[in-house]
């Protein structure tokens, strides 16, 4: 495609990619280390330190109180399903073949991250706000 | 059962589907693209030869990080879901997640915690890999720490997971 550009346009989008790709490099790593703390955090919390049977409603109400937790959490969705965009949209890029299957997988893809990522925000925002 | 953890159930399953027929694909690419992600005695005895040869195990290991990453994702995009019950109904999230304490699911979150633990220190591994710039032999050595910690640290953990069972 590219080749059908004029030189300095090809220039511009080849570096616009790269940016673009080492944007995405970088956001894959600082949230991948924000999230090995936060998710093996989360797991020590709600499988060790305590049973996975009493992660009842009162538990997420005591936790929930605390501001502490609420970023913990609202910073775990927010930097896991960024990073799980990322990566999925690479083995999209890996295993769908024809442009049109691309495109519609990563529109579907955008649309489910950014939707999870509504209303989880504005699940912990009601709990704020309430 | 309620209808509200019947619901939950289906939507377990469909996760476990999906992530088997995401693995199905990632499999399937790689007898393309890599000539053979079959495990096969031919594999294995080129598993035993030089640690050059061994090399090969960054391949499985990428291709083992590929399927935990998209597991946890398929799992998050549902407990993001369940977990949000709480906001609406306290009742509605009790009684759905007590499901979570029944020892199947404890099996499955067994495999979930090892999922998690695979995909976190093997990014680390990564990450190491970038920064030290670590060539091949020393990353496929840094990936038998990846295995033992993985299994080791994931053991404990279904011990606390599965003990309440016994």
């Amino acid at each position: 495609m590219s080749a059908t550009l004029e030189p300095e346009a090809a220039e511009r989008a080849t570096t616009a990619n790269a940016r673009r790709r080492l944007l995405g490099y970088l956001a894959v790593r600082v949230t991948g280390l924000l999230l090995a703390v936060l998710v093996i955090g989360h797991l020590v919390v709600t499988h060790v330190v305590t049973d996975v049977a009493a992660t009842d409603a009162g538990f997420i109400a005591r936790r929930w109180s605390s501001a502490l937790w609420l970023i913990w959490d609202w910073l775990m969705l927010a930097s896991a399903l960024g990073h799980a965009a990322a990566g999925v949209s690479v083995a999209v890029d890996d295993y769908a073949r024809k442009p049109v299957t691309r495109r519609r997988l990563h529109r579907i893809l955008v649309v489910l991250v950014v939707a999870l990522f509504v209303f989880g925000s504005y699940v912990i925002a009601k709990d704020v706000y309430s | 059962m309620t209808i509200a953890q019947a619901a939950f159930l289906t939507g377990l399953s469909v996760v476990v589907l999906i992530i088997l027929a995401f693995a199905g694909i990632v499999f399937a690419a790689a007898r393309v693209s890599d000539g053979g992600g079959r495990l096969s005695v031919l594999l294995l005895r080129r598993m035993v030869r030089s640690p050059r040869e061994r090399a090969e195990l960054n391949r499985w290991a990428f291709y083992l990080h590929r399927i935990s990453g998209f597991t946890i994702f398929a799992f998050l995009a549902m407990h993001i879901v369940d977990v949000s019950l709480y906001s609406f109904s306290h009742r509605v999230y009790d009684n759905v997640h007590s499901l979570y304490a029944t020892p199947v699911l404890r099996l499955f979150e067994c495999g979930l915690v090892f999922a998690v633990l695979f995909h976190t220190i093997n990014g680390l591994r990564l990450l190491a890999v970038d920064f030290a710039d670590l060539g091949i032999a020393a990353s496929t050595r840094v990936l038998g720490g990846v295995m033992v910690l993985t299994l080791t640290l994931g053991a404990l953990a279904c011990w606390f997971i599965m003990r309440p069972v016994f």
